[in-house]
């Protein structure tokens, strides 16, 4: 006698009635395992999961950049829209500040040659600085330091240290030496220190402090020098 | 779809009865519908776009992206325009993109002409792409060709802009020219998209399309 259930009996059509819950079975499509998951665009949107609020914060964070709160401004939510955008916004004051620079201490106002390199060098040098760099220094702490750090986090951080640059650069259009020295400087400054002070927890308890505060400096250095020989450059009209 | 129909020696015409297959519509009501048309002969859609000349089928493209590029250009949102802009098409924003490039390139000023083209090229197919997948990843629904579409089309008031400052040579007439292409460019993008994306992210998603448009008016001043 088939059992189909601890309840036997019948209904009144004939059927055996069991007390067994109806069990729904319902189809979703599984989504195809990637081969490469960060190589899909599903995987970024995790990125870009914040409001304007945050992203005021965070750069407000940046600027004030001797209080260590940027990963309180962060949690567990790095965005790369930061990174992007504000690497961009500099590739264009570069480009367009750079030139009426120039323009500006250019006697001969006529004849006065638009350099176009300016965009290709400072698409390379900017978008380097925003995401290469950091991706190589991420990956190093990550996998080699064993941080707790991502390489995202890391991503994020040098993304919103750039931040600053934004101001600085848009001053060093006035076409005096001495002004857009102390600009840089200031730049350098403030972005130098967001990076230390905030990447302070990790190399006091891994003892690296060299291994990452040297890299950081120098890249940075090098960034404004980049800016100031080659970007901001003052050719003064000599006299004979 | 099947209709009889009948020709109507008199008027030089046929007219019959299309009975159109049940359409979902945009409020997810089905529909049938039936209409009593009169096709002239001249303007028999029912056959095949093969056959017809070359000329008609240039007229039929242009006519098509005339309409777009005046729902997107004089920015009143009604449904009509949402309905119009549904239908993308990539060819308008290529026209302007070829139109704005080769003036850019011409133009006297500057002694690298091909290198400016494809620096203009490259910035209008890239910057759309990516201001678009932008407001795409932060959540707007916007269906990718559409955007590049209309961000495409918004780009004609810039290409307006370099006509004629190759024409004027008066710098500070430049540009306010400019200045007020942009802000039409902007203000027609963002009209368009600003209502497609949630609205603590509405400034994250338009200040791209900001930059970008400030880019392309920029190459358009200077050069």
């Amino acid at each position: 006698m088939q059992n189909f259930g601890s309840n036997n009996d019948l209904d009144e059509k004939g059927h055996v009635m069991t007390d067994q819950p109806k069990i729904k079975v319902k189809f979703e499509p599984k989504p195809k395992p990637s081969t490469c998951p960060i190589c899909t665009v599903e995987y970024y949107q995790q990125f870009f999961d914040i409001e304007q609020r945050d992203v005021y914060m965070r750069i407000r964070c940046s600027l004030l950049s001797w209080k260590p709160e940027f990963y309180q401004c962060v949690g567990k939510n790095p965005d790369l829209w930061g990174p992007l955008w504000i690497s961009t916004t500099i590739i264009f004051i570069l480009f367009a500040g750079g030139n009426l620079s120039r323009f500006l201490l250019e006697e001969d106002k006529r004849h006065f040659k638009y350099e176009y390199n300016y965009m290709y060098v400072a698409v390379l040098i900017v978008y380097a600085m925003a995401f290469i760099i950091p991706i190589i220094l991420g990956v190093i702490m990550k996998y080699i330091l064993k941080s707790e750090l991502g390489v995202f986090e890391i991503v994020c951080m040098y993304g919103y240290s750039l931040s600053v640059y934004m101001f600085v650069l848009v001053l060093c259009i006035i076409p005096y030496n001495e002004a857009q020295w102390f600009f840089l400087m200031c730049g350098l400054a403030n972005s130098t220190i967001f990076l230390l002070v905030n990447l302070w927890d990790f190399m006091k308890k891994n003892k690296q402090t060299t291994l990452i505060a040297v890299p950081i400096i120098s890249f940075n250095l090098a960034l404004i020098l980049c800016f100031k020989f080659y970007f901001f450059r003052l050719i003064y009209a000599v006299d004979d | 779809m099947e209709f009889e129909v009948q020709e109507n020696q008199a008027n030089n015409s046929i007219q019959g009865i299309i009975n159109l297959q049940p359409q979902v519509n945009q409020v997810n009501q089905v529909q049938v519908q039936q209409q009593e048309i009169q096709i002239k002969q001249t303007d028999i859609q029912v056959s095949s776009t093969l056959e017809e000349s070359v000329a008609v089928t240039l007229l039929r493209d242009l006519r098509q992206i005339g309409i777009k590029l005046r729902c997107v250009l004089v920015p009143t949102m009604s449904t009509d325009n949402a309905r119009e802009l549904r239908n993308w098409d990539l060819w308008g924003p290529l026209v302007f993109c070829l139109m704005l490039a080769l003036t850019l390139s011409l133009s006297g000023n500057n002694d690298d002409g091909p290198g400016i083209f494809a620096t203009i090229f490259v910035l209008i197919w890239v910057g759309s792409f990516v201001v678009t997948l932008n407001a795409q990843l932060l959540g707007g629904k916007v269906s990718f060709f559409q955007s590049v579409c209309v961000l495409g089309y918004c780009v004609f008031p810039i290409n307006l802009g370099a006509l004629f400052t190759l024409f004027f040579q008066f710098f500070y007439l430049k540009m306010f020219l400019v200045i007020g292409c942009f802000l039409w460019s902007t203000y027609s993008a963002v009209g368009f998209m600003k209502l497609l994306i949630p609205e603590q992210k509405r400034i994250l998603a338009l200040y791209p399309v900001i930059l970008f448009y400030l880019f392309l008016s920029w190459f358009a001043l200077i050069v």
